[in-house]
């Protein structure tokens, strides 16, 4: 009993919720696609209830979501210019749906759908996948001038793409695992703390006044798991934004 | 702000007697223009909240760094792994695909640190070791 | 002893190459943030060298994690 409560890594277990199966491929509703919708559902509702009013003089919630607005579009003016804000609706959605799966994931009891990497990598897929049929459908085959930096001696050219193509190909892979490392990794470390809470105070007197410790630690990491849901979002959309910029400028 | 509605020859500068043609296409353009101009001057001061993101990170940087660098070897491997699965030349594709892996990884690293720029864009990203 | 226990044997006694490059890394990242301290100006300057260093000393690293996959899936 105690040790099936302690044991960390059971809050990732994914739950079918609907089964449903087509066609031979399982495509139940699990709790991750109910915590996907959750996400979905509450970023959109928050964003059209707090403009809803469009004061101009902003309320502290529609304030809020102007923040997000401009924060948004100024990271995506810095990094890929005027041309980039085509791609607005893009990355604010993305930076949406990380940051709420992200706050909605530190609430007890509840999935944190960014802590599993087939979602994360998706999200990233998604990226990539944009900067790619975007840069050929711009440029044409003038997108692979990328992979070719200026002012390198032929000889060493074939070498240098090679590396070229691996490192691009290796963007999607640093983006979703950065943001499911870290998600992952600081649930486990809450889980871990908050166990030793319950099997300290398991001990009697001593195991409860001893519990404190544990205790200002899983509150103090709390805090910074907060910082880090932000940051990550932050982290993620700062990149797609770069990645853009490789697919608006390629090759000056 | 009179003279932002443009000078429409006689002098007159009131809203009533204002016709649909004094605003020109140029005039609104250079109205677009100010105020972008004025909006420019605002921006910067509504960035603080990334510094403060940057000051936080030292940690963060360092997770960054490393998960770069480890992506590049992976996919690296990745590639040679199934290049070898698909042409029978095994262990040469894991080989080389691990040390251009690894030469994308510094690459990566270098170019996330600021040091080499960025896709596409002059210099030469030749890694040390080559 | 069995042939595929061998191979995971061999890939963890591999791995233990990656070790040393740890060890130099540390020493490499000490190093600069001594030199860093005593003369900050001058920090910014040997941040490529830096990195020269650390692509230098990780080659060596990733020769043993070579040998470890190789031994695994070659």
């Amino acid at each position: 009993m105690a040790a099936d409560k302690v044991d960390p890594i059971h809050q990732f277990h994914i739950v079918k919720l609907i089964p449903i199966n087509i066609g031979g491929y399982d495509l139940s509703f699990t709790n991750s696609a109910l915590f996907m919708v959750a996400t979905v559902a509450v970023a959109s509702a928050f964003l059209y209830l707090t403009t809803a009013s469009r004061s101009l003089v902003p309320g502290r919630l529609q304030s809020v979501s102007e923040m997000a607005y401009e924060f948004v579009s100024n990271m995506l003016r810095d990094s890929a210019g005027t041309q980039g804000l085509k791609f607005f609706p893009f990355v604010f959605s993305l930076f949406m749906f990380v940051l709420v799966a992200n706050l909605l994931g530190l609430f007890p009891y509840f999935f944190t759908v960014t802590s599993h990497i087939i979602v994360t990598f998706g999200l990233a897929a998604l990226v990539i996948g944009t900067v790619v049929v975007y840069g050929f459908g711009k440029h044409g085959l003038g997108f692979l001038k990328l992979f070719v930096p200026h002012g390198v001696p032929v000889f060493l050219l074939p070498l240098v793409v090679l590396i070229e193509v691996i490192s691009f190909v290796s963007r999607p892979v640093s983006l979703s695992v950065r943001l499911f490392a870290n998600m992952l990794a600081g649930h486990i470390t809450l889980k871990v703390f908050s166990g030793f809470v319950v099997s300290l105070s398991a001990l009697g007197a001593v195991g409860i006044a001893g519990s404190v410790l544990p205790l200002a630690m899983a509150v103090a990491l709390t805090a910074l798991e907060l910082l880090v849901a932000f940051l990550q979002a932050y982290v993620f959309a700062v990149l797609t934004c770069m990645y853009l910029n490789d697919a608006l400028h390629p090759g000056h | 702000m009179a003279d932002t509605n443009g000078p429409d020859g006689t002098g007159e500068t009131g809203r009533g007697r204002q016709r649909e043609a004094d605003i020109r296409d140029d005039d609104l353009e250079r109205r677009r223009r100010d105020l972008e101009a004025s909006l420019a001057t605002r921006r910067p001061d509504r960035l603080e909240g990334k510094d403060d993101a940057k000051a936080v990170t030292g940690y963060g940087q360092a997770l960054k760094l490393s998960s770069e660098f480890i992506a590049g070897i992976v996919v690296g491997v990745a590639i040679g792994w199934i290049i070898d699965r698909l042409a029978g030349i095994s262990p040469w594709g894991l080989i080389v695909g691990l040390l251009l892996g690894f030469g994308a990884g510094v690459l990566n690293v270098l170019r996330s640190a600021g040091l080499v720029a960025q896709f596409g864009q002059g210099g030469t990203p030749r890694d040390p070791e080559e | 002893m069995d042939a595929e226990a061998a191979k995971y044997i061999g890939a963890g006694i591999a791995c233990l190459g990656m070790g040393g490059a740890g060890i130099g890394l540390g020493n490499i990242f000490g190093s600069y943030l001594a030199g860093a301290l005593r003369n900050p100006s001058a920090a910014d300057g040997q941040f490529g060298r830096l990195i020269f260093g650390f692509a230098v000393t990780e080659a060596l690293g990733i020769f043993s994690l070579l040998i470890a996959l190789l031994a695994l899936f070659g």
